[in-house]
């Protein structure tokens, strides 16, 4: 299995050249079976990567520590799962993934626009042809094929760093992944239009879902990634500004400018070349991401050496593209003229316009705190990091901007809003916000940033749950069915706009839970068994923890010399004024193949706050089991796992194929290739 | 005229931008410097003790003491020049992942003693852990 997986890589490569110069031939001349063949080669490609990672997988599953990738990141005491998420635990594994989703995408797009959208269709499939070529090539000549072997066979693998040895290790990468590569097919559609000079708003409406169904995996994505560090890293936060973490957010943010800015497009014909800006941005951004996590340019060109070959493959690539691309655009110049101009300051345009502005701004804040350790050495000879300060110096007022923004771009008036306008839609929300203000200033809050967040929350709220409540009672007058019947036609009417209002509705917890975080309270004792803790919250509850007992326990006892981790346990009860709420089991572990140590923290989530309790040290010298325990209690956290949920709820309401739910039939519904087969 | 709008707009948010982007570098700027540079800087310019600094290296083996407190003492050497070392008090709880070959990035500064007071200590992250190929050699 392995070695075919190997050789499929092998093949992969010609097929894609192949593929690409057929596509684009194909395209040129008009001659339908070298655009076939081209197609073609987008199937067998997924299909040969489907033989190559599954080969991975299997090295990974039969032990097979004779190559370098499966003995870097696996040992024989893993458990299964985690030797499976093995494919994704490295950079070689994971740019084999990367390619294998790519090309998935890749051919679920020319499978659904087989007999659509044929004008576009040989440069598409070209495009992406081109991006599996480039990957390939650096698959297998920048010194990362994953079935490089070792020359000799290791009795064990190195193992898994403990740190990714946890459940949302097999979850969040896949789903940021998605994201990243799903990006690649609108960015085709685009340069397919320059290509071809279509350059109206027909690419945007044949990707609109593919952009949706990108910034879904993406929201997810990064999402995922903070309950791993909030449940895995054991510090209480979730959020650290790490190169790491920017480069997921960075092309979400262009991207969720791009979904935002494309309304403008489709709507008043405007904003076209930024348009395409973006969607070039924010595809070059998730190459940019992925070259990024995996090769440690940041933050350590010293001792990474090895891997700036890799580095200068992908700037090379990313370069290309932008240089390509640019020249595209300009060549176009006249085709991209807007058809429109903004009337006025007080309309929605202005509203999304600016929305867009502080999208790109932000991006560019990130990408310039993130580069500025590369920046000042190359100028200065001097690298200098910039901190979490700064970027929240930056983001948090442009954060609170966009948030206000939410609230105003969805009801203000096109063109040009009316006093009228402006008065009947926000006048009792903008009051809702004023009395959440004053109420929290009463309450004594202080601190402003949260203060204006609960705020403005309350505002974009207030304008959310009017606007479903206007459009429900509308509705159920003129058609006469029930509230809830109307409530559920209307969302299916226009499912792009009320998706898009439960998207927003959910950033707003978001946001809210982010805020909770300028009211930790946090104490670090230590603890004999027995002995118990006092904790209040910012809520005023009055939590107790008691220390009852430590076990060290040998889960795997039935194989006793395979064991992956040994483990010491502590039962801690939760008491909140008294009353009993939960027994909580944080732990320490100690992973003797890699040597290393690692912390599970106990999380007890309330509807308000959590309880986070860090095992920070445990005495096991002189038998008195004294264990050091950080206790914080963290307010809103759960809402930003909350809203992260309506957040992806709201987006798949955008994205769901209209066919579907609305036209099912007792047969079952309508599966969504459907479509595409009737309009053939 | 919606080229000249959309560019005050443009050029009014990067002005703020701009602004909180500078005034943000200034206030969280923290030298990042390998154990040589940081002790060659130091010889040139002995005010440099006081600046805080973030400093990678790899920890000496066999040089990590446990003090009671929690308190730790190390000793770090340059990744590069392996000859330059110098001690590392830290009286906080160490990362999982720190034992005495760790390569770690210290936040903190020399003061007036021979000893780095780390204010933090962080190992490099996880997920770009891997081993050279000669590692498995032993």
């Amino acid at each position: 299995m392995t070695t075919l997986g190997e050789v499929a890589l092998w093949i992969a490569l010609p097929i894609a050249l192949w593929g690409t110069v057929l596509s684009f031939a194909g395209g040129r001349t008009g001659r339908t079976d070298l655009v076939l063949s081209g197609e073609r080669a987008a199937y067998a490609l997924t299909f040969l990567l489907a033989l190559a990672s599954a080969g991975i997988v299997a090295a990974f599953l039969g032990e097979r520590y004779e190559f370098w990738y499966v003995a870097s990141y696996s040992n024989r005491e893993l458990d299964t799962y985690f030797k499976v998420a093995g494919l994704w635990a490295g950079q070689r594994g994971s740019l084999v993934f990367w390619t294998l989703l790519l090309s998935g995408f890749a051919s679920i797009a020319v499978f659904r626009n087989r007999r659509r959208n044929r004008e576009f269709m040989p440069y598409v499939s070209g495009t992406l042809l081109a991006i599996l070529s480039f990957l390939l090539v650096v698959l297998l000549f920048a010194e990362v094929n994953p079935f490089e072997r070792l020359g000799f066979t290791p009795a064990n693998g190195r193992g898994l760093n403990p740190q990714l040895q946890n459940y949302w290790m097999t979850i969040h990468p896949p789903t940021l992944y998605l994201g990243f590569t799903a990006f690649a097919v609108p960015f085709a559609f685009a340069v397919s239009a320059l290509l071809t000079g279509r350059l109206d708003s027909r690419w945007i409406a044949v990707t609109r879902r593919w952009i949706l169904l990108s910034w879904f995996f993406l929201t997810n994505g990064i999402i995922f990634g903070m309950r791993w560090a909030y449940e895995e890293l054991g510090w209480g936060g979730y959020w650290f500004w790490d190169p790491v973490e920017n480069a997921s957010l960075l092309p979400w943010l262009t991207a969720t400018a791009f979904v935002h800015s494309i309304q403008i497009q489709e709507n008043r014909g405007m904003l076209k070349v930024w348009n395409m800006c973006l969607v070039v941005a924010t595809f070059l951004l998730t190459i940019f991401a992925t070259f990024l996590t995996r090769s440690g340019l940041i933050e350590s060109v010293h001792s990474f050496a090895e891997n700036l070959k890799i580095a200068y493959i992908f700037l090379g690539f990313l370069g290309a593209v932008a240089g390509i691309c640019a020249v595209l655009i300009i060549y176009r110049l006249p085709l991209l003229k807007g058809e429109s101009a903004i009337q006025s300051f007080v309309s929605r345009e202005s509203a999304f316009l600016f929305n867009n502005l502080l999208f790109v701004g932000i991006a560019f804040a990130v990408v310039w705190g993130t580069l500025y350790p590369l920046i000042t050495e190359g100028f200065f000879g001097q690298k200098i990091n910039v901190g979490p300060p700064y970027y929240n110096r930056v983001n948090v007022p442009a954060g609170l901007i966009l948030l206000a923004l939410m609230g105003v771009g969805p009801v203000i008036a096109w063109r040009r809003a009316s006093k009228r306008n402006l008065r009947k839609n926000f006048a009792l929300p903008v009051a809702a916000g004023i009395a959440v203000a004053g109420a929290l200033l009463a309450l004594g809050v202080r601190h402003w940033a949260a203060l204006s967040t609960f705020a403005i929350s309350a505002f974009v709220l207030t304008v959310i749950v009017a606007e479903f409540w206007k459009g429900t009672r509308a509705r159920a007058r003129i058609s006469g069915e029930g509230r809830w019947k109307s409530l559920l036609n209307l969302v299916g009417r226009n499912r792009r706009r009320w998706g898009g209002y439960v998207v927003h509705a959910g950033v707003v917890l978001v946001f809210t839970g982010l805020a909770g975080a300028a009211f930790d309270v946090a104490v670090t004792q230590e603890l004999a068994p027995g002995e118990s803790v006092a904790v209040r919250s910012a809520f005023g509850h009055e939590y107790s923890l008691t220390y009852e007992s430590l076990s060290h326990s040998r889960p795997r006892a039935s194989a006793a010399n395979r064991e992956n981790d040994w483990r010491w346990t502590a039962l801690v009860t939760v008491r909140r004024g008294g009353e009993r709420l939960a027994v909580m089991r944080p732990e320490r572990r100690f992973y003797p193949v890699m040597d290393q140590s690692s912390t599970e923290v106990g999380i007890h989530s309330t509807a308000f706050e959590d309880v986070y309790v860090i095992p920070r040290d445990v005495d096991l010298e002189s038998g008195a089991e004294r264990v050091v325990f950080e206790v914080k209690v963290l307010p809103l956290v759960p809402w930003i796992w909350y809203g992260g949920m309506i957040v992806a709820a709201g987006a798949l309401v955008s994205l769901w194929p209209a066919g579907v739910g609305s036209g099912r039939t007792a047969a079952g519904g309508r599966v969504p290739g459907a479509a595409a087969g009737q309009a053939a | 005229m919606k080229n000249r709008r959309f560019l005050v707009g443009l050029a009014g948010v990067a002005a703020v931008v701009s602004y909180l982007m500078w005034t943000g570098v200034r206030d969280s700027m923290v030298y990042y410097m390998t154990p040589a540079e940081l002790v060659a800087r130091i010889e040139a310019e002995p005010a440099f003790r006081d600046v805080g600094v973030k400093v990678s290296g790899r920890v000496v083996e066999g040089s990590w003491q446990r003090l009671p407190g929690p308190e730790h003492e190390f000793r770090v050497a340059d990744l590069a020049d392996p000859g330059v070392v110098f001690s590392v008090r830290f009286d906080d709880v160490v990362p999982d992942t720190f034992n005495d070959r760790a390569e770690v990035v210290l936040e903190g500064k020399f003061g007036p003693g021979e000893v780095f007071e780390a204010r933090t200590v962080l190992t490099k992250c996880g997920s770009r852990y891997e081993a050279a190929k000669e590692d498995f050699a032993t």
